[in-house]
């Protein structure tokens, strides 16, 4: 029986990738992409890893895909037929997951498991080991300890790594975890020392929280037609790149797209909040019919709806969005004023 | 910077426009702002970190700035050319504006730039841009700076594309493309992309597919690419916003570079000159057609 | 169907044509009896100006080979300008598509006049040589895979 505490080598981690490789187990994690930029790749070996970048876009994707068929239909005569597609469980391994990214999938698996279970969603959660690695560090657009995640939290992790002098402390956070230490024990080995698998994680980067989230929230259900909202939106571009890398905007259309009269694909591809069409009618009315509902409704929908509902803020942290957005928005600087107002008199 | 600040006061304080358009100093460095009181002129700055298009901003797709009554905004000469653009495909109203123009020596690549500006660090675009001078404006401020040579690697990049076989050609762009998820970011900070319904976002019929797979993607950058013919000024933009990080500038220059050569067209400041593609000539090259 | 299996390939070639010249020449060509390849689909538009890019891009994605877009002769248009705002496009579009890795020997432009019966035969004729050289455009139509279909829901009707 393996202890909860375990050490690899980097050549361990080496030949642990190898073998995953040939037993048809796919293995993920942060690599370079051609523009220089890191994200979560497929990798072959472990050459172009990259555990130290955080990768430009969040780890959603290997879960809610860009895009990815439903099922297939074929037309006969009057029929149609549906055509059921190999359900995506092939098992995998993301090995260097931020705990930004990996805390946002028991976040997302709520809405996922609501009033509908999400088959897809819940065959990927399931065939996938998350050994996610404690933060080597961010920047000043990281915020995780606002959002009562950590450096070193273990949300949504199976194991935990810890790089150490000779490559990685780990440390089993769930039964998934512990079974795939077992399964392949030969590269591990018990850890040195105390008890106390992990060190210590490094000081977040924010020394002091930016805001209260109860506070935000109180604030932001009482202030729907706020004229701060106006005034927020004026930079927006409605670009959406900030849900295109943030790890919990899980929005999505469905789309059929035949491929000529006979055939065609059911399609779920990512959708985001902050483009004319996603509420747009069929009638052509559209509720959010400029920039400033649709910034709103990302605030509202992340610190006050998802919460309330779920329990949850629909946000880790990352910093994402702040570093992405084309006009230097900046979420923290967002909830930090609406906290300023929520907690000045005659505040939320 | 005074000398922008003050006239941003002054504008305000005469009440010949009611918001001013410029940069400020964000929590990530250089972003836009809105300036709507006198006081608040002295947030405006302008350095190599304001890469920022603006003219974007002047795009009537965008409702949620049409209260902000008369406004200045601040144009480096390339954006002017965007401006003009707008003008030029009567978007925009050349009274409706008012423009302050920049003298400019080159930006760096991103807003939060720490690196002095240099030959290595200047932004790709910046390199061999001729303009120095803002000519479309009705203030100028600024002091003169030397630009920096060309070509730009964008544009080496382009030539080193033609130079392959059409399949290798395939295999880079399908590579990058699929990177893309079909956020249209591309589109949404895009200055010339000024229609109020894109054809993205036509569902009957459904010319592009929304579907971030190899089909849906070509369709789309196809689409941008051609409806930018004529239109694009190479400001970025684009690129800088991707989350995919997919080299869209050489498209857009691979089009520049056919209305360059084919029709005579550069990207100009001066919005009587016509657009290549609403206008032609008979004697139009015509080699390609049987 | 076109066999792409044990039968050779036969190319797909649609063509967008103008009303006004080349679609009487086709006429023509077919009163005339003249033979020719019999690859193509005339999709018939009121000017080569009435056609958009994403018309050729459409055709690829629904399986076509090739592509012909064939209207009136310079200073012919019915629309007096149609055919020239039609040159510029297509040229722009032409080593767009190109630069993106899309052959152009896939693309066919020409100017085919009502009294060229002979002219379009001609085109139809290269074009499908030249497109089946190039072979099936079996790049494009791979673009998308998606999982194998594993169960059926639903009643096959008995061919």
């Amino acid at each position: 029986m393996m202890t909860n505490a375990s050490q690899i080598t980097q050549a361990g981690l080496s030949s642990l990738v190898e073998d995953l490789r040939q037993a048809g187990i796919q293995v993920i994690g942060p690599a370079r992409v051609t523009d220089g930029a890191v994200e979560y790749q497929r990798l072959a070996d472990l050459s172009g890893w990259t555990p130290g970048v955080q990768p430009r876009r969040s780890l959603k994707e290997w879960f809610l895909p860009v895009t990815e068929p439903l099922f297939r239909y074929r037309k006969q005569g009057p029929r149609v037929l549906v055509e059921e597609l190999a359900p995506p469980d092939a098992p995998r391994v993301v090995l260097g997951a931020y705990p930004c990214d990996a805390a946002a999938l028991p976040i997302l698996d709520a809405v996922m498991g609501w009033d509908y279970r999400d088959d897809p969603w819940f065959a990927r959660r399931e065939a996938t080991v998350i050994l996610s690695q404690v933060c080597p560090g961010g920047d000043a657009s990281c915020f995780c300890t606002d959002v009562g995640i950590a450096p070193d939290s273990a949300a949504g992790a199976d194991l935990r790594m810890c790089p150490i002098e000779s490559g990685w402390r780990v440390q089993v956070e769930t039964g998934k975890g512990e079974a795939f230490l077992q399964q392949w024990s030969r590269h591990f080995q018990p850890a040195n020392g105390s008890k106390n698998p992990l060190p210590p994680a490094g000081p977040p980067r924010s020394e002091a929280p930016r805001a209260n989230p109860e506070r935000v929230r109180a604030w932001i259900e009482t202030h729907f037609e706020d004229p701060f909202w106006q005034e927020v939106a004026l930079r927006c571009h409605g670009c959406g790149g900030c849900a295109a890398v943030c790890p919990t905007c899980h929005c999505f259309d469905i789309v059929d797209e035949p491929e000529n009269p006979v055939q065609g694909a059911r399609r779920r591809n990512w959708d985001t909040c902050q483009t004319a069409l996603f509420t747009r009618h069929a009638s052509g009315h559209n509720p959010r019919e400029d920039q400033c509902g649709r910034c709103r409704q990302r605030v509202n929908h992340k610190f006050a709806i998802y919460p309330a509902r779920f329990g949850r803020i629909l946000c880790t942290g990352c910093g994402r969005c702040a570093r992405t957005c084309p006009s230097g928005q900046d979420i923290t600087e967002i909830l930090a004023r609406i906290d300023q107002w929520a907690a000045g008199p005659g505040g939320a | 910077m005074r000398e922008l600040r003050d006239l941003a006061r002054r504008l305000l304080e005469e009440g010949s426009v009611q918001t001013v358009l410029g940069w400020e100093e964000g929590p990530r460095g250089a972003r836009p702002v809105f300036v709507r009181r006198p006081e608040e002129a002295e947030r405006l700055i302008f350095d190599p970190r304001c890469v920022h298009n603006l003219a974007a901003y002047l795009s009537p797709r965008r409702p949620h700035l049409k209260g902000l009554g008369r406004i200045a905004i601040c144009v480096k000469p390339c954006d002017a050319k965007a401006v003009a653009g707008l003008i030029r495909e009567t978007q925009v109203a050349r009274d409706q504006v008012v423009l302050i123009g920049l003298r400019c020596g080159g930006v760096l690549p991103d807003p939060e730039g720490r690196e002095t500006l240099s030959g290595e660090t200047v932004a790709d675009r910046c390199r061999g841009c001729p303009d120095r001078e803002p000519r479309l404006a009705d203030h100028v401020v600024g002091t003169a700076a030397e630009g920096f040579p060309g070509p730009s690697r964008r544009q080496q990049k382009v030539e080193e594309l033609l130079a392959l076989s059409p399949d290798d050609r395939w295999r880079f762009w399908q590579q990058e493309l699929a990177r893309c998820v079909r956020c249209h970011a591309c589109r949404q900070v895009c200055p010339l992309c000024f229609c109020e319904q894109c054809i993205a976002d036509k569902t009957r019929p459904r010319w592009v597919e929304s579907s971030a797979h190899g089909r849906g993607n070509l369709a789309w950058h196809i689409s941008r690419a051609m409806h930018l013919a004529g239109r694009c000024v190479d400001c970025g933009e684009c690129e800088r916003v991707c989350p995919g990080g997919i080299p869209l500038g050489l498209l857009t220059r691979r089009v520049a570079k056919t209305v360059g050569e084919r029709f005579g067209w550069r990207p100009s400041d001066d919005p009587a000159v016509p657009s290549p593609v609403g206008t032609w000539r008979p004697e139009d090259p015509q080699e390609f057609i049987l | 169907m076109d066999g792409e299996g044990a039968r050779p390939f036969e190319p797909r070639i649609t063509a967008f044509v103008c009303n006004w010249c080349t679609y009487t020449g086709a006429d023509l060509a077919g009163t005339s009896r003249l033979q020719m390849a019999a690859n193509v689909r005339i999709i018939r538009l009121p000017c080569t100006g009435r056609i958009d890019p994403m018309f050729i891009v459409k055709a690829f994605e629904r399986g076509a080979d090739g592509v012909i877009v064939s209207g009136c002769h310079p200073a012919d248009c019915h629309y007096n300008a149609g055919n020239y705002h039609a040159r510029r496009r297509f040229a722009i579009f032409r080593e767009l598509v190109d630069f993106l890795g899309i052959d152009p020997g896939r693309l066919t432009f020409s100017w085919v006049s009502a009294s060229e019966g002979a002219k379009w035969r001609d085109v139809v004729n290269e074009t499908v040589d030249r497109v089946r050289r190039l072979g099936p455009f079996t790049a494009y139509r791979e673009l998308v895979t998606d999982p194998p279909v594993t169960r059926v829901i639903g009643e096959e009707v008995p061919a």
